[in-house]
């Protein structure tokens, strides 16, 4: 017993160190740094003569997208230790590092006739490997700067872990002349203003485009009759079709539903206005609210099945949300001053809206129980919030003050950072961005 | 003059000497007085009064010759009562000689031989079944030995119905009718006294149970060894054997837990500057984007560190995470590119104190840095 006894004094004593070791070194890190990733993109490799020119402009373009952002930085190619001559060469790995280009993209650009192919890589510099599998895409010169913006977004979806947004439309209303004999225009442009496309002509008054879930439509309120009226307009051919309403109604505000098949929108008639949703297939029409107060902006939930709205139903306006067949709605905005707009984001989580409160407008947004508020941008007048496709950034349309005032429009990270205008060649307000295209 | 001491110590004073003339919450009761009345006696009276007494002094006696003749008288009487009825077993004494009979049939004649040699041979049988094996345990013995104790014709292991029968007459008289029982097996029923050899070694066996060697390890050499040699060789061989087993097992599992152990801490543990230092080299490096999805997911990842505090194979492990799939990527790789890109030529740790830097568990947690 007390050999046993003894045995196992003798197995602690030894075992003792270990026991007293304390394992792997642990920390706890919780503040770190807010900067953008660097990354470097050396000139895409033209593998046929007629490439080269497309080769530097994707080139340019991938560096545009994504340093436009705001989450990323380019380390510029003076800095470069290493060339990339071949889309197949090993990458030294240690030359990227010592300019601290923590990925590297990669890619080349074949040009036959006018087929247009891309191919990149993109490595993770400092882990010395390649981050996801190359990709290729194929199209027409014409289309580059699509393709351009496909591999930008393939990049900032792999870097992120969220999905991109360069591959996409924003459909607007463009402003030309005097603020007192403004000249508006429906008008469609890639998200960084190009390809401005005008998609009617400056006859009548249009106001608050929207696009449909896939990107193929686009409703709008038109003056064209006198009355505000609700048109649907097919992108690629231009058509137009009205939504029927009695006479005497005005329509206005519509949204899809999130399958496009029905449009959700204001009516007002009589002096009382609320929300209405038709089908579009039936034009069978329902109405959601019936208040004696004005209900309208109606904006529908990711998965449809609740609205946010504004209403100045408490006397002042305010944000609300009521289930997508209506019914009664909680109010989620407190703050001081008055909200209105509101659009749910694509990720579910917060809603954007526009907020005006001592003489200042604001753009700001909230989660959708109406906690966290948070401002984005204040200025003289800022309106007319929209969410990029992957709910990372809000477009939105800002009017300088005067008689010589401007309308333009800017984009801003949800962050707050990053605010800046949209390149283009005259006014716009009223953004609505479409999705990604396909 | 008059400090608040001596205020107080006045007042105390007064209060307790008021205290005790009043007599508040003292209640006293009167103690309890037996009270005796005595006469006086003359020192003749006195003289009287013992000359008197002298003659009496066998006042003692009286109480003690009483009790006992009492006593004494009726004891006799319940104790042959009680014994009156045992006192039938003389009559039981000739009918065993015809209920022993039954038992003896199955044994036959080696009763009478058997009889002398149980006395005799004791030790003999003891023996064998010393053997501390398991065989010894694994016989039936053991419920024998119980009833072999109570009764002596209960046979061997033939039939129940005998053990039965002997019971209900032994209980009474066991020694007497064992030997009762040897002297009429002699003339009619031997086998019985074989049943008496038995209950004799079972006796001894049961002298045997200290030997609790059978319990012992290694199961298949004992049953082997103990089928080839008696038991005495065997257990005096296994003991010391498997105490030394057990040494070089635990010296073994001791060292092979310090083998496996990754390191062991060497010299003071790392100061709060040095740990501090190193996690200020990695979180300059953890760029977080607040307005990604990742930045409300925590993961926590390890890694090895060689001697120059370089990430042994770039590898960086992702332990743990409290988000989605997509989110976790993004966060383990923000953390993973902090850790690789700040290394540089190595981290900065003493190097006196590698084995508590060898392996490292870094908690990133980006719930300051969320948007608000």
């Amino acid at each position: 017993m007390i050999k046993r006894l003894l045995t196992v004094l003798m197995a602690l004593m030894l075992a003792g160190p270990v026991m007293a070791q304390s394992g792997p070194l642990r920390l706890t890190i919780t503040d770190g740094v807010i900067e953008p990733i660097t990354f470097a993109v050396p000139s895409f490799e033209a593998e046929t003569p007629a490439a080269q020119q497309a080769a530097s402009d994707i080139s340019r373009l991938v560096v545009q997208d994504l340093a436009g952002t705001g989450l990323f930085r380019e380390v510029p190619a003076t800095a470069f230790i290493s060339q990339i001559s071949s889309f197949v060469q090993p990458v030294a790995f240690a030359d990227w590092r010592a300019i601290n280009a923590q990925a590297l993209i990669v890619g080349a650009v074949t040009v036959n006739g006018d087929q247009l192919t891309v191919k990149f890589r993109l490595y993770d510099v400092f882990s010395g490997q390649e981050l996801g599998q190359g990709l290729q895409f194929a199209g027409t010169t014409a289309g580059w700067r699509r393709m351009g913006h496909k591999v930008a977004d393939a990049v900032y979806s792999r870097i992120t872990g969220e999905g991109g947004y360069f591959d996409s439309r924003v459909v607007f209303v463009s402003e030309t002349g005097p603020k007192d004999n403004r000249q508006k225009r429906l008008a469609i442009m890639d998200f960084d203003g190009a390809n401005v496309q005008f998609l009617t002509d400056s006859s009548s008054i249009v106001l608050a485009p929207r696009f449909s879930p896939s990107g193929d439509r686009v409703l709008y309120t038109s003056f064209e009759s006198g009355f505000p009226r609700i048109n649907v307009l097919n992108v690629a051919n231009v058509d137009r079709q009205q939504l029927q309403t009695a006479p005497g109604e005005m329509a206005f505000s519509p949204r899809f539903s999130r399958d496009g098949r029905q449009v959700i929108y204001s009516l007002s008639n009589g002096g009382n206005t609320d929300i209405y949703r038709t089908d579009l297939a039936t034009g069978q029409h329902v109405r959601l609210t019936s208040a004696p107060s004005i209900e309208t902006a109606p904006s529908l939930s990711p998965d449809g099945s609740q609205i946010v709205f504004e209403s100045d139903r408490s006397g002042n306006q305010q944000l609300y949300i009521m289930s997508a067949n209506g019914g009664e709605a909680r109010r989620i905005s407190f703050g001081e001053g008055r909200y209105g707009t509101p659009v749910w984001s694509p990720r579910g989580d917060l809603v954007a809206f526009t907020k005006q409160n001592a003489g200042r407008f604001h753009i700001g947004v909230m989660r959708t129980d109406g906690s966290e508020e948070r401002l984005l941008t204040s200025s003289f007048l800022d309106e007319g919030p929209t969410w990029s496709p992957n709910g990372r950034v809000i477009m939105f349309s800002r009017e300088t003050q005067g008689a010589a005032g401007t309308s333009s429009m800017y984009s801003v990270d949800i962050s707050g950072r990053n605010l800046k205008a949209v390149p283009l060649p005259s006014g716009a307000s009223d953004p609505s961005w479409g999705p990604l295209q396909p | 003059m008059t400090t608040p001491g001596t205020i107080i110590s006045g007042i105390g004073h007064v209060g307790l000497i008021g205290w005790l003339i009043v007599g508040w919450g003292m209640s006293s009761e009167p103690l309890q007085i037996q009270t005796m009345d005595v006469s006086l006696v003359s020192g003749d009276q006195f003289e009287q009064m013992r000359a008197r007494t002298t003659p009496q002094p066998g006042l003692a006696d009286p109480a003690a010759p009483v009790p006992p003749v009492i006593e004494e008288t009726p004891p006799p009487q319940p104790a042959e009562e009680a014994t009156v009825e045992p006192a039938p077993p003389p009559a039981p004494i000739e009918p065993p000689a015809a209920e022993a009979p039954p038992p003896p049939p199955p044994p036959a004649p080696p009763q009478a031989e058997v009889v002398d040699a149980p006395p005799a041979e004791p030790a003999p049988p003891v023996t064998p079944p010393p053997t501390p094996d398991v065989q010894v345990s694994e016989t039936p013995t053991p419920p024998q030995a119980p009833t072999v104790a109570s009764t002596i014709s209960a046979p061997p292991p033939p039939d129940a119905r005998v053990d039965d029968v002997v019971r209900e007459e032994v209980v009474p008289d066991n020694s007497a009718e064992a030997e009762v029982v040897a002297e009429e097996q002699e003339a009619t029923a031997p086998e019985e006294t074989t049943t008496a050899i038995v209950i004799e070694d079972l006796a001894p066996t049961t002298s045997i149970r200290p030997s609790t060697r059978p319990s012992r390890p290694a199961p298949p050499q004992q049953t082997a060894a103990a089928q080839q040699e008696p038991a005495p060789t065997q257990p005096t061989q296994t003991e010391p054997a498997v105490r030394e087993d057990d040494v070089a097992d635990a010296l073994a599992a001791a060292l092979a837990s310090a083998a496996d152990a990754p390191a062991i801490a060497a010299g003071p543990p790392m100061t709060g500057s040095e740990r501090d230092s190193f996690r200020l080299s990695v979180n300059r490096c953890w760029n977080v984007d607040p307005g990604s999805v990742a930045a409300r997911v925590t993961v926590e990842v390890g890694f090895s560190l060689d001697r120059e505090g370089r990430v042994i194979g770039n590898e960086v492990r992702l332990m743990s995470s409290d988000g989605d799939q997509s989110a976790t990527n993004t966060a383990f790789e923000a953390a993973r590119r902090a850790i690789l890109r700040c290394q540089s030529g190595g981290y900065q740790l003493p190097a006196d104190k590698y084995d508590q830097w060898q392996d490292v568990v870094i908690t990133f947690d980006p719930s300051g840095m969320r948007l608000r």
